[in-house]
Formats: C-alpha cells, structure tokens, sequence
C-alpha cells in the first residue's frame, strides 16, 4: 500500500509540476490583464500535523492533508509535503470537511419589499382571482445561478461558520424557483455554481392578497399545475409524435417546470414549518408522485415515524425556537427546579393560586421548547438519515442551535455526518464532497478544537482550494460564538 | 417524553359497557335501566345485565343519562384556514388539507359531548371550499387520525351580504368590486359556474369515450374547480349553503332544481320558516340557530321558533353552532327550540343527532344508539335538555377522549415554546372571535398592506 502510493506520489508530482507550468502562464497574464489582485503564489497548501476528521468517526489524531488546485491530494499521518506547498502548522487546530447547507437563501440578494407601494402602483389594478404567476408567488422557473452575487454579505456570514458549500434559491413565497449548488467562492456567479441537481423549491407561503393566500389553496394550486402540466406533456408527446391536424400545444415555463418534477427529472424540496405542513406535503406525494427532499421540520418531533417511513430525503432546521422572555432572566438551576415542580394532574382553579398555575404553564413552556431542541436527537434515534438547512434563519442563530440540538443528545458523530456526509449523499455529491478523501474537494473548515465546543472558533475556511482566513478579531463568527440574545 | 408531558393517544377503539343508564336512543326511544355495550368500537349489544368481554371497561350509568354523541353541522374548529378569499369562487380548496389535530377546540366540544363536527370553509365566496366532517378523537397529531372515514364529500356555498361585501363592494381603487356587489350577482356567479361545470364534465365525458377508441384524442384541459363543479351535478357532493333571507334560499332551490342537484342543506336560514312547505318539497335540510340573530341587517327578522316550524313542515333540522363556544353546549340549544316551539324530547334531540348526521350523510354510522352504529355516546349527569344537565363521559368509538373528573387544568397537545405566558390569558375562545383563533391563517390578514375595509368574521 505505502509502496504503491508513493510511486505515483512521485508520478503525480511530476505531473502536477508539468501541468503548472503549461496552466500557470495563461492564468497569470489573465490576472494582470483582468483584475487587480495578485496572483496566487501556489496553489498548493498543506495542513500538517493537525487533527484530521476525515469523516464522522474517522480520525486521524496528528496528519497532514495536502490539496493542490482545489482537489485534496493526500491525507494521512505520515505524508510528504511537496515543495510547493503552502504550509499552514496545524498544531493544536482541527480540520474537517466543509459544511453543506441544504437549502438557503446564501449569495441571492434580497429583493426590495414586494409590499412596499411605489408610485405608480396604485392605478395597477390587480386581478385577485386570477393573478399573474409572478404576482401570485409561482415562478418555479426562475433560476438562482445568474442572481447568484458572491459578495453577497450572506457568502461570508455562512463561510465564517465553517459552510463551504449550499444550496440556494431566489427569495420568494409559495414556488420561489429553481435552486442550484452553490461553493461559497468565487469571483462571479458563474464560478459559484456546481453543476449537479436544481431541484424546485415549495413552501406554504401565500401571495399577499391574491389567489392562493391559505395553506389550502396552495395545496389546491400545487395538485393543478401538476395535473395540468401532465397533460400538457401527453398532448406535447403526441404532437412531437406526429402534428398532422393537432393545434399547437401551450406552453408555459411554469408548467414547465412542473414537467420536470413530473418525470421525476427535478426534486421538490419542500420547506415546511411545523408538523402539520409535514403531514399536508406528505399527502401532496402520496397523491400525485413526485421526489421529495422534506426541509425545515421544526415541531417535527411528532412526524418522526411518518417521515422515517416516508419515501424522502430530510433536511432538519437549524432554527430553534426562542426562550421565551421570562426564562432568559432565570439562571439554569432554577429552570431544573421549575422542570421538576411539573404536575402533569395539576388541577388548580386560576382565581384560587394564580402563581401555581403560572408556574405550571412555565414547566410546560420549557419541555414544549425541549422537544423542538431534541429534534434532530430523536430523527437519529429513529434512524433516519437527515441533513440540515438554514432555511428562513439567519446564520448568526446558527451556532447557538448547534450547540443546543448537542446538548439535547445529538452526538458529534451524528451533527457532523449531518452537516457532512448525509448532505453529501442527499444531493447525490458523496463522489466528491462531504469527507476529507484524496481526490475529494478541497472543501475543509479548520477550527482551534472540536467544532461544535463552546469555545471553538474557526481559523479557515477553504473552499474549492481557495483560502479564507477568519478574522479572530470578530470572535463572535466562528461556529460557537457570541450569541446574538 | 412525549407521552409523559401529554394526554396519551387513545386511537384503538376499546370495549366499554354502560351499565343501567337511561338510554335515549333518539331512533328507538327512551330505554330505562339499560346496558349499552361496545365492542371493537361499534355498539354491540343493548339491554340488560348484558356479559361483557374480558377486559371491557365498566361504566356505572345509574341515575344518569346515555345519548348518542353530539353532531354539529357547522364548525370552525380545528383547521388551519377558513376562507380562501381570493375569488368568488374557491370550490377546489379543501378543509381536508387543513384539518389541525393540535386545535384546542376538540377537546372543548368532547366536554360539551360534541363527537363529530362538519368543519366548514367560511362564507366569504359564493362557492367556498369542500368542508370536511371529523371525529373528535383528541391526542393525535395526525390529522388523518380525526377524519370521519367514509363521511361523502360536502361543499359550502354562501349567499347574501358576505360573499358580496367581500368581492363586489370593496374599496373601489386598487383592489377593484367584481361580482358579485348584489344577490342577483350571486345566482349569475352560482348559474355560470354550473353551467361551466356542466360543459366540464361533458367534454371530459366526450373525451374518455373517444379515447377508447382513438389514441390521439386530446384531453380537455384540466380545472380542479371545475372538476369539483362536475362532482356537485353529478351528485358526489352535497352542498351546505350558508344563507339567511328567504329569497334567496328560494332563489338557490331553482338555481340547484335547474341543475338537478338535490343534497342541500341550508346553515343558518333564519328565514326558512317562511319557506318551509317549500324547503320541504325541495327535499333541502336546514340547519339553524336556535335564538341567535341580528348581528348584521340580513339577519334581523328571526325566530326561536324556526326550528320548531321547519320540524312540523318536514324539514330535516338540526341546530348547529358554528362556534368554539357556542359548540359546547349545544343540547342547551336544542331544549331552547323545544321550550319555544313545543318539540317532544326525540325531535328536540333529533336536531343535534340523527338530523345532522343526514344532512352529513353519516346516519348509518352515528346519529343514535343503536346495534352496528359507532360508539360515540355521552353520559350526561341528568336529562340533555335539562338546563342542569353536565356531560360527564364522552365516548368516540369507544375511547373514552373525555371524562369530567379526570379533566387536568391543562391538555393542550401545542404549547408555543416562546410565547409570553400572559399571551395565554388572552386567548380568544368566546362565540364572536371564533374565526380569528390566533393559530388559524386569516386569509384577511394577509391583505394588511392593500387599504379596505373588511369584516373578517364571515358568520
């Protein structure tokens, strides 16, 4: 083994030494002709002798991980750093896989208010029953790769806690549009894109003021266009199979769309909020048929069973529900007192002993708030293999969920595959995402310890290859700083 | 955990025998000092010292009072959204997607010895959505788990001042009156989408016979609303007709007659004593108030003795709630339109029981106590139409889901985990705010930012 890999160590360095001088002379001239920033000295770095998790459960105590051009080219404990490299001294850091974001809003800047009136939009009259597909919140479509803006503040908020890699979609309510991989690198949002799966995106957000505005009048519209669409493309298959005497099919690029989830050529990440809207997607699949990635899940403590049984991926929300304002002022000791003061039997009339009732519903404030915390510990229990977004979040609330869902009994192994290795598998990119593996992405996260600790902050990020230092100074970016409230 | 913080799901119906109560029947009289018991969920047997299953659970009903669990016709409870009220016409949403388990208002009406609701879309659209009839089986989270399997499919309509407030008389700027602003607008918007759903239905009728015999027949375009139109002509669904004058109620007969549509109950029809021997020959139901009136102008020339006058014309009665608050105690309800109008003890009960389990189309599984029907009892503490009368035990095929000495202060199944305790004291449950339970969508809400004026509490 040792034998075979150090001769192609030396074939590879040669390789990669011939293939740097043909690359290096164009991109070097493209960078004085195009930008003003300075050309990478190398494009090779090595970690050494730092602790490498390769993958949840897999770990190398002291190694060193090489990546040259994106591409991870060794890691192991003993390995030979080529001349080239840029040396990071990992000692005392960690070094992990970069994180994936199952669904987001990363790089796509937000649109203006919708429901800010401007001038002019007064006279607009709009048709409340039938309005536009734009007005109307349904453009499953529109695609997310050309708004992609990489200097969007929301690339670097995401980086910083470790993320190098999402999946993203335009902002929008009930069909917001098609989304896309997307590396937290890059200098235009071309270069942001991995090309791989677009799925489209739904969620039960009405139109404001316009048809569909409830829950079940997006179901309502969700099962039309899909209907509609299906026929749409046996009339299509029977015109391409001979038009003699047909009229011309319609088309649309919302009906489109829904052709593809039909033939089962995009999947339906559908976002959902509580249990019910679990249950209500649910139905719409079993019903009509179509690839379900579920997404969001908060209050999905009581859809465990149906959703392991179910026939979809999971991505669980990083967002957990705020304490409320009164425990915020009480110290930990005392809420375990108020926890253990519980009665469930507890049957107090209001006007005898206000405070006894008030201190019940307290207790049963905190085990309700319990249960959304020890969500993804019970989805693990059960088995099933999840992944995580920050869908409608924003990413400062991300490290203090982290911290809670551990506390809540996830084990590490189970975050990290979360973030990791499910993610990867979910978006079908395990070839080459998700572990630190030569040959794999160069997509790592170097943290000062173990990254979901209280005190751990991120030093790095790297993301295709590409080197981003996280600025201490801040303290409060890294995945367990300062939280917000 | 789950299980310890909250009332444990009873969904597998048990075996109970009810021994030596006064059993009103509703269909088969009153029987004194009798047994009922339930296997599997289903009254098996009816009599006396009747021998139960092992293991069967043992009810004392000495001194007390069995009847049938209690229908209402007309609720909003446990659902997610009422009124889509987008568009005059909304027939293809449904409360089937938007059952909410969690809602608080089951275990209200288990309390009032209410066992099965019609939940209904809102009046705001002349043709609403479909509605949906559940069972009260609290505990679950599932809202497959509270549907009434098997129930037929039901539609609400809604004449009058609600549906054209909401569509023809809004503020006449941005967001623009369509019709219908007036009941004549109403029956054209009811006539034009019969008559769409009538060409609906035989395009597709034409197009599946040519099919079978041409493969390259085009389908019609596909119409979820208009699919659902074909359904109420060819009889699939009965239509629940939200409705006060007499006019129009007369109006919608024709309308219906015109189409051949026959399955309609009117809700509310304050007014339809005045058409009774009409309703009657229509073959229409009516499902009424028993004293509840002019809270708006349509609403104004009422009667307590509505439903004791639709009764003696034939009419099939029921008295409905349409209310959080007003659900719970509907056998209160029912002895008020027998004290008015003179109704014996079986019509008076008839109108919360077997009459709204027809207009449901469900009076083969509840409705009475009889052999082969669901368990859905409730033993009351003295006679239902007594104004002392307290429900003690509700039963939904034979799980006992409510018990009055075992009732904790707290059985909500949803707790907001960031909620401000003092938000609790708030909490709306009265007869007036009922649509606007803070956990329901208000499709009106979400018009915050366009200016008119609306009234969100379509009654």
């Amino acid at each position: 083994m040792s034998h075979l890999s150090s001769a192609s160590r030396v074939n590879s360095v040669l390789l990669f030494g011939l293939l740097s001088i043909v690359m290096l002379v164009p991109r070097s001239v493209q960078a004085q002709k195009n930008s003003p920033d300075i050309p990478v000295v190398s494009n090779v770095v090595a970690i050494q002798g730092a602790r490498i998790v390769q993958a949840p459960g897999r770990v190398i105590e002291s190694g060193t991980i090489v990546f040259r051009d994106g591409v991870i080219e060794s890691v192991g404990r003993r390995v030979d750093i080529p001349y080239d490299a840029q040396i990071i001294d990992g000692d005392s850091l960690t070094v992990y896989a970069g994180l994936i974001d199952v669904l987001s809003n990363v790089a796509v800047p937000a649109p203006a208010s919708p429901t800010q009136r401007g001038p002019g939009q007064q006279q607009q009259a709009t048709n409340r029953a039938f309005p536009t597909f734009e007005r109307a919140g349904i453009t499953p479509e529109k695609d997310v790769r050309p708004l992609l803006d990489p200097s969007d503040k929301s690339v670097e908020a995401h980086r910083n806690l470790g993320f190098t890699t999402v999946v993203t979609v335009p902002h929008g309510r009930m069909l917001p549009g098609t989304a896309s991989i997307a590396l937290l690198s890059g200098s235009d949002a071309a270069a942001m894109v991995v090309q791989g799966e677009q799925p489209v995106v739904f969620e039960y957000q009405g139109a404001r003021g316009v048809y569909p505005g409830t829950p079940m009048a997006m179901m309502s519209k969700f099962r039309q266009l899909f209907r509609e669409a299906d026929r749409r493309m046996k009339v299509q298959a029977m015109y391409d199979d001979d038009p003699t005497g047909m009229t011309l099919p319609p088309y649309d690029a919302v009906h489109g769309t829904f052709g593809s989830i039909i033939n089962r050529d995009k999947r339906v990440f559908a976002f959902t909020r509580d249990a019910l809207e679990v249950h209500r997607t649910l139905s719409l699949q079993s019903e009509l048929g179509f690839d379900l990635v579920l997404t969001g899940l908060s209050g999905g403590f009581d859809t465990v069973d149906k959703v392991a049984a179910a026939d979809a991926g999971v991505a669980l929300t990083l967002n957990v529900p705020d304490k409320p304002e009164w425990a915020a002022e009480v110290g930990k000791d005392s809420l375990d007192q108020i926890l253990a003061a519980f009665d469930e039997e507890t049957r107090t009339a209001t006007f005898r002993d206000v405070e006894a009732e008030r201190r019940n519903l307290e207790a049963k404030q905190l085990q309700s708030r319990a249960r959304y915390v020890s969500m993804p510990a019970q989805y693990a229990d059960a088995g099933v293999s999840f992944a995580f977004t920050s869908y409608g979040m924003e990413a400062k609330d991300v490290t203090s969920s982290v911290r809670e869902y551990v506390g809540a009994g996830l084990s590490r192994d189970d975050m990290l595959a979360a973030f990791t290795t499910h993610a990867a598998d979910l978006l079908g990119l395990s070839g080459f995402m998700g572990s630190l593996d030569e040959g794999k992405m160069a997509n790592l996260v170097v943290t000062n310890g173990d990254l979901f600790a209280e005190k751990t902050k991120v030093r790095y990020v790297f993301v295709d290859g590409s080197k981003y230092e996280i600025a201490s100074a801040k303290g409060g970016n890294g995945p367990n700083g300062r939280r917000g409230r | 955990m789950a299980a310890l913080l909250f009332v444990a799901i009873q969904l597998n119906a048990q075996n109970v025998v009810i021994r030596n109560a006064t059993v009103l029947t509703v269909t088969q009289g009153t029987l004194e000092n009798t047994d009922v018991l339930i296997t599997g969920g289903v009254i098996s047997e009816i009599g006396s010292g009747l021998r139960a299953p092992r293991g069967t659970e043992e009810v004392d009903g000495t001194d007390k009072f069995l009847m049938p669990g209690i229908i209402d016709a007309h609720s909003h409870i446990a659902l997610s959204s009422i009124n889509e009220g987008s568009s005059p016409v909304t027939a293809e949403v449904s409360m089937e997607d938007v059952v909410n388990p969690y809602h608080i208002g089951i275990y209200r009406a288990l309390a009032g010895g209410v066992t099965t609701s019609h939940t209904m879309h809102g009046s705001a659209n002349v043709i609403g959505g479909q509605n949906e009839t559940i069972k009260h089986r609290w505990g679950t989270t599932d809202p497959d788990d509270v549907r009434f399997r098997g129930a037929p499919r039901t539609i609400k309509f809604a004449l009058g001042e609600n549906p054209t407030r909401n569509h023809g008389r809004r503020a006449s700027n941005a967001s623009g009156a369509i019709v219908p602003a007036t009941r004549m607008g109403v029956e054209q918007v009811l006539r034009a989408h019969f008559e769409n759903g009538q060409r609906y239905m035989t395009a597709w009728d034409a197009y599946n016979a040519e099919a079978a015999t041409n493969p390259r027949a085009v389908p019609p375009v596909y119409n979820d609303r208009l699919e659902v139109m074909a359904d109420i002509l060819r009889g699939e669904i009965l239509v629940h007709c939200h409705s006060y004058r007499a006019d129009e109620i007369l109006m919608l007969t024709r309308v219906l007659g015109d189409y051949g549509v026959h399955n309609i109950t009117f809700q509310h029809a304050n007014e339809a004593f005045k058409v009774a021997p009409e309703l009657a020959e229509f073959g229409a139901h009516a499902s009424v108030f028993a004293d509840w009136w002019s809270y708006k102008f349509e609403v104004y020339y009422s009667t307590a003795y509505n439903a004791a006058i639709l009764t003696r014309n034939g009419v099939v009665t029921s008295v409905n709630s349409d209310s959080g608050e007003l659900n719970r105690h509907l056998y209160h309800e029912a002895a008020k339109s027998q004290r008015y109008g003179n109704l014996s003890d079986t019509e008076a009960l008839s109108l919360v029981t077997i009459n709204p389990a027809i207009q449901l189309g469900i009076q083969d599984r509840v409705g009475s106590i009889e052999i082969g029907k669901d368990g859905d009892v409730v033993l009351f503490d003295s006679h239902p139409l007594s104004v002392y009368a307290i429900p003690e035990l509700t039963f939904v095929d034979g799980v006992k889901y409510f018990d009055r000495f075992e009732d904790p202060d707290d059985v909500r199944l949803q707790i907001s985990p960031s909620a401000s305790i003092g938000a609790y004291e708030g909490q709306i449950t009265g007869r007036d705010r009922v649509h606007d339970h803070t956990e329901v969508v208000n499709f009106f809400d979400l018009f915050s930012d366009i200016d008119f004026d609306i009234d969100s509490d379509n009654r």
